[in-house]
């Protein structure tokens, strides 16, 4: 996604490495996603899934949150 | 001694043939005071062995605050991926890429160096379309 906009950046952090932010951020299993501090993405989804649960920050009246389709 | 096996060095050397644009990898360590240093020292040594794309720059994390500063890195180990003429990629590595995380590293430089996203064109319209910063943080243990 960092690819794909100026404007993101990715950043993966090795949790066992660094417990200081493991426990920021509440990491009790692997993978997790925090976007921009405040959304949580748990686990491995889908891409649609996952992209669209990491915009869901940028757009807070869109409701997309909405299950993935099957 | 390697730590990549002859028949993974020859899959790595395979897919980094692949790349049509350099990728420098900025490795910002520090001599005291962090174990992941010399095990990532030792993974990144592998690689500018497999492709005349990829260089490896150390920076110095005490002595070059401000090269830190200037890709947020704020501890150590750390990766910044550089694509063509030096642009920033926006992908970094913090902690040591062994396991899992190596293939993710692989991944991310194929990706630099040129290889096709596999984002679908939608999705990358979507992204494309964000218009104000956004920092994805990716937690992963090695295994």
């Amino acid at each position: 996604m960092a690819f794909a906009s100026r404007n993101i950046t990715a950043i993966a952090v090795e949790a066992t490495e660094f417990p200081d932010l493991s426990r920021r951020y509440r990491v009790t299993g692997v993978p997790k996603t925090v976007v921009n501090e405040e959304i949580e993405i748990l686990g491995g989804l889908p891409q649609d899934a996952f992209v669209q649960q990491a915009l869901a920050a940028l757009n807070p009246g869109v409701p997309t949150l909405a299950p993935p389709e099957s | 001694m390697a730590l990549l096996s002859p028949s993974d060095q020859d899959k790595l050397r395979e897919s980094f043939a692949e790349m049509t644009a350099p990728v420098r990898l900025l490795f910002f360590t520090q001599a005291l005071d962090c174990e992941g240093c010399l095990q990532t020292r030792q993974i990144l040594d592998e690689l500018p062995a497999l492709s005349d794309k990829i260089t490896i720059d150390e920076v110095n994390f005490v002595l070059e605050k401000d090269r830190a500063a200037t890709y947020g890195i704020d501890r150590v180990p750390a990766i910044v991926l550089l694509g063509r003429d030096d642009a920033d990629s926006r992908i970094r590595f913090v902690g040591t890429p062994s396991g899992y995380e190596f293939i993710s590293l692989v991944h991310a430089v194929l990706l630099v160096g040129g290889r096709a996203s596999n984002l679908t064109d939608e999705n990358r319209e979507r992204i494309a379309a964000v218009d104000r910063p956004v920092t994805m943080q990716v937690f992963t243990t090695p295994t």
